[in-house]
């Protein structure tokens, strides 16, 4: 149903689109458990850098 | 023998607890005071809100956890604190009202010699007229109740797109001043998955309707990435992420009043808009719990402890620079309440002495502008640094130096689950070094080596596992202090 008047929706038709590769990429069990053991490892070096 | 009241038992609070049962041992007296008999990892119940999970997967009873680590909690709400003590008694005291359905509204005033204000937000569902879902026309994955309301609705709305009509969902904030955008952010990701999986994303319009005033901001002022040779930023990656899903964005918006069916905005041109629903999950801002503060005599000095927002001031710069002005070293970074020695106030109860992201007023004067988030990671390290603190001044002595922890100098991780599923699932995964910006150091604000971005299945399994250990790590299970916070 159209909003009357219509509401200021952000034009996002510049922003870019994922290839199907990148789609693929993101579903692919090795390089997504490639992906969560270098996030952690990131996440302990940022604890590890934090002057807490 | 030491007296250490802790109020709020939420991840501040409660990680406070653990570290000085661990720290002190038994010989001093550690008192929680909050006014829920559980504890609730708040981050999961974006997947009670969608369904994915029950109450009992993210909510806990608190009393078993203290009672094995000597702990003595109290379930009630502190409602006065006399930092100088009262007419009896020089010692330091908090006002409590019991909120247990044996002792409900029984009044007791207990001693302490330090104490910790973790008493988190307060949930400002008044502020907007019609918002909330006990007085208000939307729902909210505030609590795990109020996520288990807003599941049955959406469930509803989801049989209605198969029965063939058109639903119009809107997800976001209910106020111009709102924060956890990130929260928003994943609820809206999570109710777009779940209408797929329900085969009726096509009867869907799904509305982000926030108070960001572009995409990634998540009031942090948005991230810059580096990203296979070139700097990118947080607003183009989840632009992306918008457009490939289908969900509208209205940015810079402050809800004016929640009808039944019909959200009304301004936006920051100063234009006024309304927008039909079916489903609405506006979150509610947030202020400080109503707490006072008395002097000896009865003279009442909230002012001079807590902010008009009633958050506690700390050892911040609350002068009121102009933003041009702001730096890193404005943020506290021992959490030390400004004039007392033995109080602190830690996650969301510090009041922050000015917003992230750049502040914005409509064209109306109307303040529409994020307020800056110090939940989940940041809550913890300040409820670890601050019991570090106090365990160094009881066996130290009084002069024991404080621990820092600033937001200028500490990272974050912000998982945003975009879907729950093992193997389909998808999360936004975001690591930001350091929360506040600080430009004096690093051209972008923040570290551009562990400030990253991703999206993929690989983020739903970190936020999955982080679920699961800080759950653990909640219940002080062997092992339990070897988690980081």
């Amino acid at each position: 149903m159209p909003d009357n008047p219509p509401i200021p929706v952000a034009d996002l038709s510049r922003a870019p689109l994922p290839t199907e590769a990148m789609q693929r990429y993101r579903r692919n069990p090795v390089v997504q458990t490639w992906k969560f053991a270098v996030f952690n490892a990131r996440i302990m070096r940022m604890v590890l850098k934090g002057k807490h | 023998m030491s007296d250490v009241v802790i109020l709020g038992a939420g991840i501040s609070g409660h990680t406070a607890a653990l570290h000085l049962s661990r720290l002190l041992g038994r010989q001093h007296r550690i008192t929680v005071v909050s006014p829920n008999s559980n504890w609730n990892w708040i981050p999961s119940n974006i997947w009670v809100g969608v369904g994915k999970m029950s109450k009992k997967d993210v909510v806990f009873p608190l009393a078993p956890i203290y009672r094995r680590k000597g702990i003595e909690f109290v379930q009630a709400k502190a409602v006065a604190i006399r930092p100088h003590g009262d007419a009896d008694s020089e010692r330091p005291a908090v006002d409590i009202v019991h909120t247990s359905a044996a002792g409900a509204g029984r009044e007791q005033r207990i001693r302490y010699d330090y104490l910790i204000n973790a008493t988190g937000p307060q949930l400002r569902f008044g502020a907007t007229e019609g918002l909330g879902p006990e007085h208000g026309n939307t729902v909210s994955v505030c609590t795990a109740d109020h996520a288990i309301a807003a599941s049955e609705r959406l469930h509803e709305v989801i049989d209605k797109c198969r029965a063939g009509e058109h639903q119009t969902l809107v997800v976001g904030m209910g106020h111009g001043t709102c924060t956890c955008e990130g929260a928003a952010f994943e609820y809206v990701f999570n109710v777009d998955n779940e209408l797929r999986e329900a085969g009726v994303r096509d009867m869907a319009r799904v509305v982000y309707l926030t108070n960001e005033s572009e995409l990634g901001d998540f009031g942090v002022g948005g991230m810059t990435f580096n990203d296979k040779g070139f700097q990118t930023t947080s607003e183009l990656w989840t632009a992306s992420l918008f457009r490939e899903r289908g969900v509208e964005a209205v940015l810079g918006a402050h809800v004016e009043r929640v009808e039944p069916g019909t959200v009304h905005f301004e936006t920051l041109d100063g234009e006024h808009h309304s927008l039909a629903y079916d489903f609405a999950m506006l979150l509610p801002p947030f202020s400080g719990v109503p707490l006072a503060a008395y002097d000896r005599d009865g003279t009442d000095i909230t002012s001079g402890l807590f902010a008009p927002s009633g958050f506690m001031k700390v050892d911040a710069d609350y002068s009121g620079k102009p933003y041009e002005q702001w730096s890193a070293a404005d943020w506290p970074k021992t959490y030390q309440a400004q004039g007392f020695d033995n109080i602190w106030a830690v996650g969301i109860a510090f009041a922050p002495p000015h917003q992230i992201s750049r502040p914005r007023t409509s064209a109306n004067g109307t303040p529409i502008t994020p307020s800056p988030p110090r939940t989940g990671m940041p809550s913890g390290v300040m409820g670890k640094t601050v019991a570090l603190t106090i365990a160094d001044r009881i066996s130290k002595g009084p002069m024991a130096v404080a621990h820092q922890a600033s937001m200028a100098d500490m990272g974050a991780a912000c998982v945003a689950s975009a879907g729950a599923n093992l193997r389909t699932g998808s999360a936004a995964a975001m690591t930001m070094m350091p929360v506040v910006p600080d430009y004096s150091r690093y051209p972008t604000g923040r570290d551009l080596r562990e400030t990253r971005g991703e999206l993929g299945l690989s983020g739903h399994w970190v936020k999955l596992m982080l679920h699961h250990l800080f759950i653990y790590k909640a219940k002080g299970l062997p092992g339990w202090h070897l988690i980081p916070e």
